[in-house]
């Protein structure tokens, strides 16, 4: 190796951690600003000129978050509403997927189409119907808001599922029912199993999707308070006289917020681009 | 849950021979929750908004008024534009036209398109210069069309800008170096955040004063005063969303790539690199290709979230600028205009279908293997 | 007609059995220590009625989505709400989902209340919400600021108080105070700057945008004349970004003692006081300024809260009587020593606890005496739309798109075609 390869070799070098090092503080620098802003006191949030770490940094905020009723059942609604929407988009978009991607019938293209042109709706424009049909209904809110999130959750998971069945070898698929199994049973014995990596990414990105949803929750909670999401929540946190809003502690929920999800994609983190790579990327 | 356990049974009792049919009824009832859910969650309410779309009918009217079908009127309000030239101010005595600093001098070009006398006022949305001649867009409901316009503005930058992002990201993450796993977390924070809160936390940085970071930091180097207005400044506003929407979509948009691009086989790479080809001819006629597929997920999938953009406008500019979903839910919430909002609805609903047929079609999206 | 009404809700309550009718849920209260005192409030009703049960309901604080909230109730027509707690603009458009209070007593103590809000409250002569507590914009002023720099007292003037802003301002920057600005106020595109406007306009002898009587005012010299004034303070004593401030964004600055005027509402107050504020002990506050023209008066907008019974309740009379209960003097009194809230009845102004509690109190009587309604109830149901197309033509304003003579002509137009009202000098 002469010296100028070698030279270009760490200039190259350089270079590249110089990227990486902007890439992350584009990527952590406001993550980063909603926790010192969570830390700092209030007379110091407001200061100027602001600081760049906090001065006496200060648990306050947090310790108001954590006895904040409103916010803790916020939580729990949206875990179980999350939660939910995930179990319900794997099985309903699994059922969907296996048909469109691995079963032969008329009207395959048009269903998956159908299916896609869900995600075309904006939510505000079916807010007003949607309204109606849970209150003919009669859903209690936390369910409507499960069932309402399937607008967004279900063509994309159909959408990726679909494409990893079409995937998988279709000689799996006839070897079982040479051996007898029904279509059924190959699908659920067989080939789920296998779709797991697709499953846990689909799952990950519907959980994250209505972990974040905002204008249906903020709708159709508002009778009912106590189903009330965390985003909802958090943008209806009030101070203690009306008017006031208390941005630390705004923020420190923010930050509560963020970290059970950024471990729960960390946990998956291997898995997640698995499964894209299995699934999503053969669309 | 009974529903799907009944979906088992027609499949069970099918023989082999009848496979093709069997297979068939399988699929349809597989297909059936999904169906239900698309007509409870998404037809009839969409149904229902393009019917009262045809009416003026108001939000919590209470018992005695009810809406009454009305055309196309919500339509004609919302889409009528005219363009026309401005006058020119001109001299009473003499004729001529009055210049200032050797320039003619227009009318307001507000006021003269409120004085045509059209049955509801036009107001300008946009004028532009041809010539000597000063024209003006008018419209009857500017703010909408100023919506769709900021939209599609917000839409093409920022999927524009997320791509090349998520591209270099999601390249240079594909390489093997000390911390990747720890990029690849620091890659997912963004995402993670509540839309709703990481606006706040960016209107929080861009604040006007040195209470913000921006300021601050601008200030200490010298760029600003101190008291910079980011989102009051009309022509920053649509590139200050661009720029949030730009940090929280970006990974989602890196991950996708990254997941396409770690399904290249590296042999290609290698045979490329002992043909001598340099980084960027192999980007160009290895990855770019073989990464199409992904890619144009992505793209549809982004620009279609992109073209529905809420939480963002509304949650940083409220009345102050619309997007096309935050300006439907000011009719329908605040101004209680069910007719209007439904209208301005079924026309975002068309805008997005279109941009879906371009995309299935330049794209191929819907080739079949 | 009462023991009509009252035989029928009896009748009403045997039917259904004492279990639903015998629960009043009020809606209202959200934050902290406002809904500490209505549930206190609440508990004392049900002590002095027993087989009443008070429920409250927590609502958002911010009042777009209290209402988003509200209309969804009313367009189910449900009866799970029995009282609501509304803004002073929504009488107008929400009347059709009120009961007339005056048939159910509110006719005893109207009088006890300040004429403007029960004006402002009544929609085709009936009552519609029953005063609650008030509201309404405040200049603040640092007196320590007001001595170092030799002026006598606050300004009585807005040119006045243009002079005096920058006085200190050029001062305090000379010192070094790099972020300090003279004024801060509500110049965001939204229903704050509604209000702040309307001040500017009233106290310069401009009218009231629309005038009660349903005449659309706001085209004249006087409000051209105070509008370029504001619009002159952005960029000069006022930040440049005053122009997407809200009620917060004003209190930040000023709590951070960043701010020599601050136009807000009564809240600011005990916040500014609180230990850490740099502004503690250090402000006062008085009536805003008044306009330059002859006979121009400081004015006020009006804000605030008022107790409606919904139509669609199962037992109006029985919510009526908690609403009028929570709105009595004694009520009042009790959030006004505990909670700073400001009392509706006027006598309240005068009471020795009131003010011991709450000094500045007895000083924001002659503000709420003349305080200026927001054109709601002549406009409904366009108030919404009304109030952003003013705010959105003063806006343009304030950020140099027009001048105010167009941007006022613009907007006459506008609202000609919105209400259909006609034109003409207030």
């Amino acid at each position: 190796m002469t010296s100028r390869r070698r030279l270009s070799k760490t200039v190259g070098q350089v270079l590249f951690w110089i990227l990486i090092a902007v890439i992350f503080v584009y990527l952590i620098f406001p993550f980063y600003w909603a926790l010192i802003s969570a830390l700092k006191t209030q007379s110091e949030l407001i200061r100027t000129p602001a600081t760049y770490f906090p001065e006496n940094p200060t648990l306050q905020n947090f310790r108001a978050v954590f006895q904040n009723t409103a916010f803790l059942r916020g939580l729990g609604n949206s875990l179980i509403v999350a939660g939910s929407v995930t179990v319900l988009s794997l099985v309903v978009g699994a059922f969907a997927g296996f048909a469109l991607g691995k079963l032969r019938f008329r009207g395959r293209t048009p269903s998956l189409y159908v299916i896609l042109a869900m995600t075309m709706f904006p939510q505000i424009a079916v807010l007003a119907g949607l309204y109606a049909v849970i209150r003919t209904l009669g859903m209690p809110a936390l369910p409507s808001l499960v069932l309402s999130y399937m607008i967004f959750t279900l063509p994309f998971t159909v959408w990726v599922l679909t494409a990893f069945f079409k995937g998988l070898p279709t000689t799996l698929l006839q070897a079982a029912q040479v051996d007898g199994a029904s279509t059924m049973q190959t699908f659920v014995q067989i080939l789920l199993p296998l779709t797991a990596p697709a499953l846990v990414t689909t799952g990950l990105l519907a959980f994250i999707q209505a972990w974040n949803e905002y204008l249906f929750a903020l709708t159709f909670t508002s009778i009912a308070p106590t189903a009330r999401t965390v985003p909802v929540a958090i943008a209806l946190f009030s101070g203690q006289i009306s008017r006031e809003q208390p941005f630390g502690e705004i923020m420190a929920a923010a930050i509560v917020v963020t970290i059970p999800l950024i471990a729960l994609v960390l946990f998956f983190q291997n898995r997640i681009v698995e499964g894209l790579t299995a699934g999503a990327v053969k669309g | 849950m009974t529903k799907e356990s009944r979906a088992l049974q027609p499949a069970k009792s099918r023989g082999p021979s009848k496979l093709a049919r069997g297979e068939e009824r399988t699929a349809l009832w597989l297909l059936l929750p999904s169906f239900l859910i698309i007509a409870v969650v998404a037809l009839y309410p969409f149904g229902r908004v393009v019917l009262s779309s045809f009416t003026d009918e108001r939000f919590a009217a209470g018992t005695d008024l009810r809406g009454e079908f009305v055309g196309v009127v919500n339509y004609q309000r919302l889409l009528s534009m005219t363009l026309r030239q401005v006058p020119a101010v001109v001299d009473v005595d003499t004729g001529e036209r009055v210049l200032r600093d050797g320039q003619p001098t227009f009318e307001n070009p507000r006021l003269f398109l409120r004085r045509l006398g059209t049955s509801l006022p036009l107001d300008a949305v946009a004028t532009f210069r041809i010539g000597g001649n000063l024209w003006v867009l008018g419209a009857t409901s500017a703010s909408f069309i100023r919506s769709v316009w900021d939209t599609l503005v917000f839409t093409v930058s920022s999927v524009a800008i997320e791509t090349v992002l998520g591209m270099i990201i999601a390249l240079t993450l594909a390489a093997k170096f000390l911390g990747r796993g720890v990029m690849r977390a620091a890659m997912l924070v963004p995402w993670a955040i509540i839309t709703v809160v990481s606006a706040r936390i960016w209107e929080w940085m861009l604040q006007p004063t040195r209470a913000g970071f921006f300021n601050t930091l601008l200030n200490d180097l010298g760029v600003t005063d101190g008291s910079y207005a980011f989102f009051q400044t009309a022509a920053l506003q649509v590139p200050a969303m661009v720029a949030i929407d730009v940090w929280k979509t970006t990974p989602f948009m890196a991950l996708l790539l990254l997941a396409g691009l770690s399904t290249i086989p590296g042999e290609l790479y290698e045979a490329a690199e002992v043909d001598g080809a340099s980084p960027i001819r192999r980007f160009f006629s290895i990855t770019l290709p073989l990464l199409m597929p992904t890619l144009a997920v992505a793209l549809i999938f982004r620009t279609l979230d992109a073209l529905r953009v809420f939480d963002l406008f509304q949650v940083v500019y409220g009345e102050a600028r619309y997007s096309m979903a935050s300006y439907a839910y000011y009719q329908l919430i605040a101004a209680r205009n069910v007719g209007m909002s439904s209208a301005a609805s079924v026309i975002i609903f068309v805008i997005i279908f279109a941009f879906a047929l371009f995309y299935i079609r330049a794209l191929g999206v819907d080739r079949d293997e | 007609m009462r023991i009509v009404l009252l035989s029928l809700s009896l009748a009403v309550a045997l039917a259904l059995g004492s279990a639903v009718a015998q629960t009043v849920t009020v809606a209202g209260g959200a934050v902290g220590q406002e809904l500490e005192l209505t549930r206190a409030a609440a508990d004392r009703y049900m002590q002095e009625n027993p087989g009443v049960t008070v429920e409250v309901l927590e609502v958002p604080d911010l009042a777009d989505n209290r209402l988003g909230l509200y209309l969804q109730f009313f367009e189910a027509q449900s009866s799970e709400v029995d009282v609501y707690q509304i803004d002073v603009i929504w009488p107008g458009d929400l009347a059709v989902h009120f009961v007339d209070l005056y048939d159910y007593g509110a006719r005893d103590v109207a009088d006890q209340h300040f004429p403007a809000i029960v004006e402002n409250n009544t929609v085709d002569g009936r009552l519609i919400g029953i005063p609650w507590f008030t509201d309404a914009g405040l200049l603040y002023y640092r007196t320590d600021l007001l001595e170092e720099y030799g002026f006598d007292g606050p300004p009585e003037t807005w040119a006045e108080l243009t002079e005096m802003a920058q006085t200190i301002q050029d001062g305090e920057r000379a010192a070094g105070q790099s972020d300090f600005w003279g004024f801060v106020w509500q110049g965001n595109a939204y229903e704050g700057l509604t209000t702040n406007a309307l001040e500017w306009i009233a106290s310069n002898e401009g009218g009231s945008i629309i005038s009660p009587d349903g005449v659309i005012t706001v085209n004249n010299s006087n409000a051209v004349e105070i509008t370029d004034l504001a619009a002159s303070w952005v960029g000069t004593i006022s930040p440049p970004g005053v122009t997407g401030f809200g009620e917060e964004d004003a209190r930040n600055m000023w709590q951070a003692g960043n701010a020599a005027f601050m136009r807000n509402w009564p809240y600011a107050y005990s916040l500014g006081q609180q230990d850490g504020s740099a502004v503690a002990g250090n402000f006062d506050v008085r009536p805003l300024p008044a306009g330059d023209t002859m006979g121009g008066e400081p004015a006020a907008t009006l804000g605030g809260w008022q107790l409606g019974v919904s139509r669609y309740s199962n037992n109006p009379e029985l919510a009526a009587d908690v609403a009028l209960f929570l709105a009595s003097y004694d009520e009042q009194k009790v959030r006004a020593v505990e909670g700073s809230l400001n009392p509706t009845i006027m006598a309240l102004y005068e009471d020795a606890d009131v003010l011991e509690a709450v000094p500045f109190f007895g000083s924001l009587f002659d503000v709420f005496t003349n305080a200026v309604a927001r054109p709601s109830t002549a406009t409904a149901p366009n108030y919404a739309q009304v109030s952003s197309a003013f705010y959105t033509a003063i806006h343009s304003v304030l950020t140099g798109q027009e001048d105010a003579e167009t941007a006022l002509a613009l907007l006459e137009i506008d609202l000609e075609a919105l209400t259909g009202f006609p034109t003409g000098t207030p």
